[in-house]
């Protein structure tokens, strides 16, 4: 309380005014709470401001500056003036086949990608901190391999899955298979095959993620008391109904909140397509990504203007959908 | 008013990334101004940028520089190693009157930094004997227009290199030189020949693990397109050059390789004796020399129709558009490309050298040495729009719009490579490249 220092110039103001409007007893109380709720609200903006003033200057700005070079046809190192395209990328996002074709492929691939890993990796990540979520001797050892992959910058790990998932008999996947299936099993083109593309990055983004999430989850595991287990053991319910009536209700706020980093962070996947594609064999059509189109789109065919027109649309995309996600699932403190 | 001009535009492009707005307005005054350099006293320091590689490579680079340095006492060089992978962003990323007297650069990109003026004409400040003495497949790739931006101290050349134990043990004749190259499906029979001997099968490696939707997708690659008589461009269009029915076919057989084609995660697919074959350029020399000895044999890519053809051009030297300094810049690279620092050079990284005397006395390169066939290939340039049936080595696209060419066939290349129909992927990328080049007007270059 003491903190709040520069707050004390108006307190005295305050004890100042009661006098003046002390005729009408029921009026001083009023003055005061607007006066505080005023303080709040200037408080609230200068907290906010070292925050706001960031997402304006990296988001706000920069996202304001896309939207006017998506109308231009601008291009990195050029010495033509850039020209006023007016729509045209965006027709050309849309309606040339050359170019919608690849576009639209790529925001379904990160539609697919959302929708498969927030369910599963949320999932997988709930039943890792419960598996670890235990006194066993070592514990600490175990947690710390399950996080491991998270520590990992994701450019060394797919480099890593790169040989795990290579075509020829000698990749890791397929002589494993090879050896299981008792030698039935021939090589596969994991990544070639635009059956399996998609699908070997979601595993190699759950491998790499999953760590992260059980970290969060875990700690709210721990936050539940063990005295609502022990009633419950009491009242002899099973593990299931003390999962279901117990756990999850404890840590529903958790969840949500994981389940919304992990959409958000579903939607940027892009260093495993980028080392995938540059280290050989991954179907580029059935791998690509918005962001993956965006990046080469701008920086290896330098056209600037294409790329903030895909990134404006992105963007739009997203928020719509992070919008309509919060709408559905609320956290329980919020109502 | 132009130098004024000028400034300003400079200015303003460099806040590109922090202000487009004013960018947008102010990079317009595109007015011809020529870039032209100060020919300067011939005294004093010059700045020279060059690109960090292998270790021996910097070596020899670093060596030049000191022993010029000792040499004389009128100019002084002050080098800057800038990493390779960051390069030439950093070139594109740095305005032109920030840019050293003398720099290195990769061949395709040269077009593109002569079209936003970071590069200077040579002609005037290197002397007629370096000139005369540069390989004419080293003056093609650094042309434009009638004038030289660069020139380089070595080239570079594609091959097929051949497991000469695997290959006779398959019963499979393979060419001796450029003139008795393997057909196209001359080059699909010996691979066929050679799976029956191979026990996974695999029996071709060509650099998959560096990516075909990248750089060696096009640079290893359009040599099919040449030799089967298409090209990447022609005039300002793909289309007509990059899609006709016998780039497709030839795509389509390339196509077909996949099975045989080890995809070599490790790299040592042919070092190790897994595959009887690798296409891939001279720099293998010295791990392929080492592994294989005297089972090593290296033969021409194979031949599409229009003669067997190979890519060409690497690292080449340029003088700095804003240059205060030209003569002495132009002292220093006659300097770096005389006989002594040419040949240090490539004996550091194998490549073929690319002034002619040290070419003519290369161990490796000379007549009767084991990499006589890359010399022979590039002694038949062909630049990069003349693609003649007889000759062999051809310049990669100089245009600014390269970088929109290479994304493009490179892309077409890895769907082709992925299963993809050959006509449809080449109709595309032809199409996305004419369109880029009509958004540029043509990329000309002011």
């Amino acid at each position: 309380m003491t903190s709040v220092e520069p707050a004390h110039a108006a307190p005295h103001a305050r004890e100042k005014a009661p006098p003046v409007t002390a005729a009408k007893p029921a009026r001083p109380v009023r003055p005061a709470r607007s006066v505080r709720k005023n303080r709040d609200w200037l408080h609230g903006l200068l907290m906010s401001t070292p925050a706001v003033a960031g997402l304006i200057a990296f988001v706000g700005i920069p996202f304001g500056y896309a939207v006017v070079l998506s109308f231009y046809n601008v291009r990195l190192g050029s010495p033509l003036a850039p020209t006023f395209f007016g729509l045209e990328q965006y027709r050309r996002l849309f309606t040339d086949p050359d170019l919608s074709g690849p576009f639209l492929r790529a925001l379904l691939n990160n539609l697919t990608f959302a929708v498969v890993v927030v369910p599963v990796q949320t999932a997988l990540a709930l039943g890792l901190a419960i598996l670890l979520n235990r006194k066993l001797k070592a514990i600490g050892l175990f947690r710390s391999l399950f996080f491991m992959p998270v520590v990992f910058p994701m450019a060394l790990v797919a480099v890593i899955w790169r040989l795990i998932l290579a075509r020829s008999d000698q990749g890791m996947l397929n002589s494993a298979l090879h050896a299981v299936s008792f030698g039935n099993w021939g090589a596969f083109d994991w990544l070639g095959d635009s059956a399996t593309a998609m699908a070997s990055i979601i595993v190699l983004s759950i491998w790499q993620g999953v760590g992260f999430q059980m970290v969060i989850l875990l700690a709210g595991l721990q936050q539940i008391p063990g005295e609502l287990y022990e009633a419950a053991d009491l009242d002899r319910a099973s593990r299931w109904q003390q999962f279901r009536h117990i756990t999850l209700p404890g840590i529903r706020g958790t969840l949500v909140f994981v389940a919304m980093l992990t959409s958000v962070l579903s939607f940027r996947v892009f260093d495993q397509v980028y080392v995938l594609v540059k280290g050989g064999g991954l179907n580029e059509d059935a791998g690509r990504t918005v962001m993956y189109q965006a990046v080469t789109t701008a920086f290896d065919q330098n056209n600037v203007g294409q790329a903030a027109a895909i990134t404006v649309v992105f963007f739009l995309i997203v928020v719509a959908l992070t919008l309509i996600q919060r709408r559905v699932v609320r956290p329980d403190n919020e109502d | 008013m132009s130098s004024t001009n000028r400034r300003h535009r400079r200015t303003a492009c460099t806040g590109l990334a922090l202000l487009p707005l004013v960018a947008l307005a102010a990079c317009g005054g595109g007015s011809g101004t020529d870039a032209s350099a100060d020919a300067g006293s011939g005294k004093g320091t010059i700045s020279v940028w060059a690109h960090q590689g292998q270790k021996s490579e910097d070596a020899a680079v670093q060596a030049a520089v000191k022993s010029f340095n000792s040499s004389q006492s009128d100019i002084k060089v002050e080098l800057k190693l800038i990493p390779g992978n960051d390069y030439t962003k950093t070139i594109t990323a740095t305005s032109a009157s920030e840019l050293p007297d003398v720099m290195e650069f990769d061949g395709p990109t040269m077009a593109n930094f002569v079209y936003n003026k970071k590069l200077a004409p040579v002609d005037d400040y290197v002397s007629a004997k370096t000139m005369s003495n540069a390989t004419d497949a080293s003056k093609s790739q650094g042309a434009i227009g009638g004038k030289h931006y660069g020139l380089g101290m070595y080239d570079s050349g594609l091959g097929i290199y051949g497991n000469k134990k695997l290959l006779d043990a398959a019963g499979v004749k393979y060419p001796t030189s450029l003139s008795d190259d393997w057909t196209a499906e001359q080059f699909t029979a010996a691979l066929k020949a050679l799976k029956a001997k191979d026990s996974d099968g695999k029996t071709l490696d060509i650099q998959e693990g560096n990516g075909l939707a990248t750089e060696w997708g096009t640079y290893g690659f359009a040599p099919v397109v040449w030799s089967a008589g298409g090209s990447l461009i022609k005039g300002d269009k793909a289309e007509g050059a990059l899609d006709t029915p016998a780039v497709v076919s030839a795509l389509k057989t390339v196509q077909s390789w996949k099975t045989y084609v080890d995809p070599n995660t490790d790299g040592n697919a042919f070092a190790k004796d897994r595959v009887a074959l690798s296409w891939v350029g001279h720099w293998m020399y010295p791990t392929y020399g080492k592994a294989l000895g005297d089972d090593l044999v290296v033969l021409p890519l194979p031949d599409f129709g229009n003669g067997p053809k190979t890519g060409q051009g690497s690292w080449a030297w340029g003088i700095g558009a804003d240059t205060k300094n030209a003569k002495a810049a132009g002292a220093f690279m006659d300097y770096l490309l005389n006989d002594a620092n040419v040949t240090a050079m490539t004996t550091a990284n194998g490549a073929p050298p690319a002034t002619k005397t040290a070419l003519a006395a290369s161990p490796l390169y000379k007549e009767g040495g084991p990499l006589q066939l890359f010399a022979d290939q590039l002694a038949k340039p062909c630049g990069d729009s003349d693609i003649t049936k007889s000759c062999v080595a051809v310049t990669r696209p100089v245009t600014a719009g390269y970088p929109t060419i290479t994304a493009k066939f490179s892309e077409a290349l890895n769907s082709i490579y992925g299963g993809a129909d050959p006509k449809s992927a080449l109709e595309k990328a032809a199409r996305a490249i004419d369109q880029d080049f009509s958004d540029n007007a043509g990329y000309k270059i002011p």
